[in-house]
């Protein structure tokens, strides 16, 4: 017990540090970093939660091939904030303002969480005897059946997504060039 | 650790993405920020599937990491064509979609 609760402060620690550097570092490489550092990060809460095959999945698609996606755009383009060093920002306000909302969103968001009526809603709504299940057949067998039983129709329309996700990068990325042909 | 535990880590990580898609000018760093979210959301998830005792939890978190892999690959494929036609990318500058 003792054990889960060092980790977990010691997790959020880091998942809260590696969010703030995500939207604090000046050059987006090491935003990028801070990211995956935040996805592993979140991970290992999974892992702590007993959801052993999305935090697999989480690292694997997540923190690998979405975000070596993301690395290659980023350093493709290695875009640096326009506003020079003596420069003074003209939107500075923005800061005061959008972390003040985000202070507000946060404080409205724990509040819910703490006062309890979120989880009671929905322990009203009847569980599945998941864990029971994990124990029975394991892990990702547990995580197959769900999805390919009760979840099976949202699964296919998840291919067709995927379709359409290709469909468009390739259509976009390929009008540049023949235009210039 | 309680559920309350997992859900006010997710409200500060979903909090930190709302700010940096407000504060920031540069639309991959804005990008990040809505990963910075959707993942908030799996943690709810996820924390919530352990504390109800359901799969739905994990089923959500499939799908939402299928959108997000979606959603990653256009957003980043329009980032890079606006770039190759303007050579700059700063929300600023871009009031209208037209390139």
């Amino acid at each position: 017990m003792l054990f889960a609760q060092i980790s977990f402060w010691v997790l959020a620690v880091v998942v809260v540090a590696s969010a703030l550097g995500v939207i604090l570092f000046r050059n987006a490489v090491y935003c990028m970093l801070s990211l995956i550092l935040n996805l592993l990060c979140l991970a290992f809460f999974f892992l702590s939660l007993n959801a052993l095959f999305v935090a697999t999945i989480q690292v694997l698609i997540y923190a690998g091939a979405v975000m070596v996606l993301f690395l290659f755009v980023v350093t493709m383009l290695a875009p640096g904030e326009r506003i020079g060093v003596g420069q003074s920002d003209p939107l500075r306000w923005q800061w005061g303002a959008g972390i003040g909302l985000g202070v507000i969103l946060a404080g409205a968001l724990t509040f819910a969480a703490f006062t309890g009526a979120i989880a009671s809603d929905a322990q009203a709504l009847g569980a599945s005897q998941l864990s029971a299940q994990v124990t029975a057949s394991g892990n990702t067998e547990a995580f197959g059946l769900a999805l390919f039983h009760g979840y099976s129709f949202p699964f296919e329309v998840t291919g067709l997504l995927l379709v359409v996700a290709v469909l468009g990068a390739v259509a976009l990325g390929r009008r540049p060039t023949r235009e210039r042909e | 650790m309680p559920l309350s535990a997992y859900l006010t880590v997710s409200a500060v990580l979903f909090a930190i993405g709302a700010v940096g898609v407000l504060v920031r000018r540069n639309p991959l760093v804005m990008f990040m920020s809505i990963e910075l979210m959707l993942n908030a959301v799996n943690l709810t998830f996820i924390a919530f599937a352990h504390f109800l005792d359901s799969v739905d939890g994990w089923m959500f978190v499939f799908l939402v990491l299928t959108v997000a892999a979606a959603e990653v690959v256009v957003g980043l494929a329009i980032i890079v064509s606006i770039f190759r036609s303007r050579n700059e990318i700063d929300v600023d500058d871009l009031k209208t979609l037209n390139g």
